[in-house]
């Protein structure tokens, strides 16, 4: 038997030249049909979902930035007049520094510790040992924020919290955890921190884990340290597990919300009042939801143009090879 | 495989298709309140109720007599749970905007005046003339101020079922191991300085005053106390029909109007300033703690525990405290101290109608059947908030909570004619906010008179907004 012939009378196998007898193009095409039915069908749950929670509200958004609107009173179209206002809203723009200033510690201190933590369990620890901390870094992210922030705003409370409590035994000076600017963005940074630890750290374990051994192995061959071998060859080969985590973290940061909302409703003054706490704030509670929708308009095209610098940057530090 | 997005779905039928979910979306949301009660019609009244759902099923055998009396009606609490009354309406209105008006609300003090001022509120003047009569014996059992703090422009929206003053609420524990007693009810602003300094002295572990930052029974309880306020105090024309018709005679229905008028914005007055710089000079003595913002539920949980020496309390406290473990006699009440003035502040509750409900003679007849005295007993149970109606102050009500001196809550509105509710304008809300950032502000900067221009600047704003 020759070759092409084989080719040919195989099942499922395409012609390699000529058209095809049209009975079978039609029976192709029906199955393709069929076959896409299939799939469209079974996301359309998923994409109606997404749709109608997630698309809709996006647009509706944009289209509530250019009106006035109560709830009560029909929405009245007011133009660029919400951004405009925007502009000059010192407490705005104030929002968008403590935001900014927020997002870059909980990004910043999360890739840094996720790190250290993961490299020393993969060093220092047992491999049944890591499973579990593994899981007990990752149990917090399965932790409501809110109820998360309710506990730490006990543990930090001035007056009566229990880190107070031990920085008096220790003959240190308490600390105004929750009612001073620093000590309240302190404790925000802590408990986000801490909460979202896990999933970075799990990125990077996994990372550390797949490095080709190889590599690592001519590199000790060759007497690297392990600083410089850190550095030089495992630093550059988990640049891309950074980049995602850093993106990831600052998307997720630049949105904090439960942790200020309820450990310091947006205090000391307007110290810890984050972008979205205040959308909320002059949505929901002060009853503007047009300018609102304009403040995450804002926010939405600000974290659209970070990210895409973020991209932009990657180019000249992560190594994908 | 074929690719799953090959097939032919063409990009116009998923565009138009897209458009139409995202116009339902937001003609959905752009519905207003006037949309239907969501009864439809039905007998069956929907109540917005501030609390827990368990809470709201608790209370709704107040609508067992109403629901006997008329038969074929229903009614449905559904329990809106919030930190306070701020985030309670914010969900109300959340609600409203979702197309679900209910047809009845409980308001407080706090957002009358924001539900009447948006015409969310029915007035009850025409119901209440018509059932006069019938409604004589309420209003003779009830302060005017209560009622007074019910009406908005005029008109009055709703009937007080209960109501709780700043008074000021003393750990007998604590106040024993200083070597004090209760205080007169005429003390002052130096007895209660020397109270702090006392406890402090003899309980380092405690604080001798702790609060928290919101609109009633805050700093605001010293602040009416030095004789100021955050806007400036005026009254509505109107309300004659009410006050010749239910308290014609009544030495303490003399002057009311229509409703509190509150003006422009005085937080940078001498009197707001002084006030706020005393609780920045008690946080730095250590006489009290630095404040959270929020609830009072905390602070009950301090004070059972022996943490608090003193807090400002309506006779809800009395509830809280007894639910917190504390026996009749470890907790004691008197009047706010005398300052320039001995003046209180109050908030009260009741019930309101929507304009939207389709079903507002029903919800009158459920209006009136709350202020029954066996309905306010079931509303005011445990002592969880003070009666409306002076009949129901009675020794065996706080025999088994406590305190002692439990005569001090009615007699707040009785004795001190200068008794006034809490401001809060239709811009409640963002003043409710502004409050509490401006008072965070203060109490970390040490500085009073910076972080309330600030306060100043944002109740012009507010003010502004909403055209009053």
């Amino acid at each position: 038997m020759s070759a092409s012939a084989t080719r040919a009378e195989l099942p499922g196998a395409t012609r390699p030249g000529g058209p095809r007898p049209l009975n079978r193009n039609r029976n192709s095409n029906k199955a393709h049909r069929r076959e896409a039915a299939f799939g469209w069908a079974m996301i359309s749950l998923s994409a109606l979902t997404i749709l109608v929670f997630t698309a809709a509200p996006i647009v509706f958004t944009f289209v509530l930035a250019f009106f006035s609107w109560d709830i009560i009173s029909p929405p009245e179209f007011v133009g660029f007049k919400n951004f405009a206002k925007l502009a000059g809203d010192t407490a705005v723009v104030h929002s968008f520094g403590v935001t900014a200033w927020l997002a870059i510690l909980v990004v910043v201190l999360q890739i840094v510790i996720g790190l250290a933590m993961a490299i020393l369990v993969q060093q220092r620890v047992s491999t049944w040992a890591r499973s579990i901390f593994r899981t007990a870094f990752f149990l917090p992210l399965l932790v409501s924020a809110a109820s998360i922030s309710i506990v730490f705003s006990y543990l930090f409370d001035d007056h009566f919290g229990v880190i107070n409590y031990y920085l008096g035994l220790l003959n240190l000076p308490q600390v105004p955890w929750l009612s001073s600017p620093a000590g309240a963005t302190a404790t925000i940074v802590i408990v986000a921190v801490w909460q979202q630890l896990g999933f970075v750290f799990i990125l990077f374990t996994a990372a550390l884990g797949s490095l080709p051994k190889d590599v690592l192995e001519a590199v000790s061959i060759d007497g690297s340290g392990p600083i410089r071998t850190f550095f030089a060859i495992k630093l550059p080969l988990i640049s891309p597990t950074i980049f995602f985590a850093s993106v990831i973290g600052l998307i997720n940061a630049m949105q904090i919300f439960d942790q200020p909302y309820v450990m310091t409703k947006g205090g000391p003054g307007d110290a810890t009042t984050t972008t979205v706490m205040l959308i909320y704030r002059t949505a929901f509670q002060n009853i503007q939801f047009g300018y609102g929708s304009a403040i995450s308009v804002v926010l939405f095209v600000l974290l659209l143009a970070i990210t895409g610098l973020q991209f932009y940057i990657s180019r000249k530090w992560v190594f994908y090879s | 495989m074929g690719s799953l997005l090959s097939a032919p779905v063409g990009r116009r039928a998923v565009l138009v298709g897209g458009a139409a979910l995202v116009g339902a979306a937001g003609l959905s949301a752009c519905s207003p309140g006037g949309g239907g009660s969501g009864s439809g019609g039905s007998k069956t009244l929907n109540v917005a109720y501030f609390g827990t759902q368990q809470q709201a099923d608790k209370t709704a055998k107040v609508a067992d007599a109403f629901i006997k009396a008329n038969p074929g009606t229903s009614v449905k609490f559904n329990g809106i749970n919030g930190t306070d009354w701020n985030d309670f309406f914010t969900k109300v209105l959340t609600q409203i905007a979702a197309g679900n008006p209910p047809d009845i609300v409980s308001v407080a003090t706090e957002g009358v005046q924001l539900f009447a001022q948006k015409k969310l509120a029915h007035p009850l003047d025409d119901f209440v003339k018509r059932d006069k009569d019938q409604l004589a014996p309420y209003f003779k059992d009830v302060h005017p101020s209560l009622v007074e703090a019910m009406m908005y422009d005029g008109h009055l929206y709703e009937l007080p079922t209960d109501f709780n003053a700043g008074n000021m609420y003393f750990n007998t524990s604590l106040l024993k191991k200083s070597g004090l007693e209760l205080p007169k009810a005429d003390w002052t602003m130096d007895d209660f300085k020397t109270v702090a300094t006392a406890m402090k002295k003899a309980s380092p572990d405690a604080v001798p005053f702790d609060w928290v930052v919101r609109l009633w029974g805050s700093w605001t309880s010293f602040m009416y106390a030095n004789g100021g306020n955050l806007v400036t105090e005026g009254k509505y024309d109107g309300g004659d029909w009410l006050w010749s018709q239910f308290y014609a005679g009544d030495a303490a229905a003399q002057g009311r109007g229509g409703g509190w008028k509150w003006g422009a914005p005085t937080a940078t007055s001498d009197a707001v300033v002084e006030s706020l710089d005393l609780m920045i000079e008690l946080a730095n003595s250590g006489l009290s703690a630095k404040p959270d913002v929020g609830g009072g539920s905390t602070l009950q949980g301090l004070f059972s525990n022996n943490k608090i020496g003193m807090a400002i309390g309506g006779g809800f406290w009395a509830g809280g405290l007894h639910n917190a473990g504390m026996g009749p006699d470890t907790f004691d009440v008197q009047f706010f101290p005398k300052w320039k003035v001995q003046r209180h502040l109050f908030g009260t509750g009741g019930y309101g109608i929507f304009e939207s409900s389709k079903n507002k003679d029903l919800a009158w007849e459920f209006l009136k059947s709350l202020v029954d005295p066996a309905a306010i007993g079931i509303l005011t149970e445990g002592n969880s908030t003070t009666p409306s109606r002076r009949s129901m102050m009675t020794a065996d009500r706080y025999a088994p909570t406590g305190p002692k001196n439990w005569k001090v809550f009615y007699d707040t509105l009785d004795k001190y004619p200068n008794t006034a509710p809490i401001a809060a304008p239709p811009y409640y809300n963002a003043m409710a906010n502004a409050l509490n950032q401006r008072t965070t502000e203060a109490m970390s900067s040490g500085s009073a008179k910076n972080a309330l221009a600030g306060l100043q600047k944002d109740l012009e704003t507010a003010a502004a907004a909403i055209g009053s």
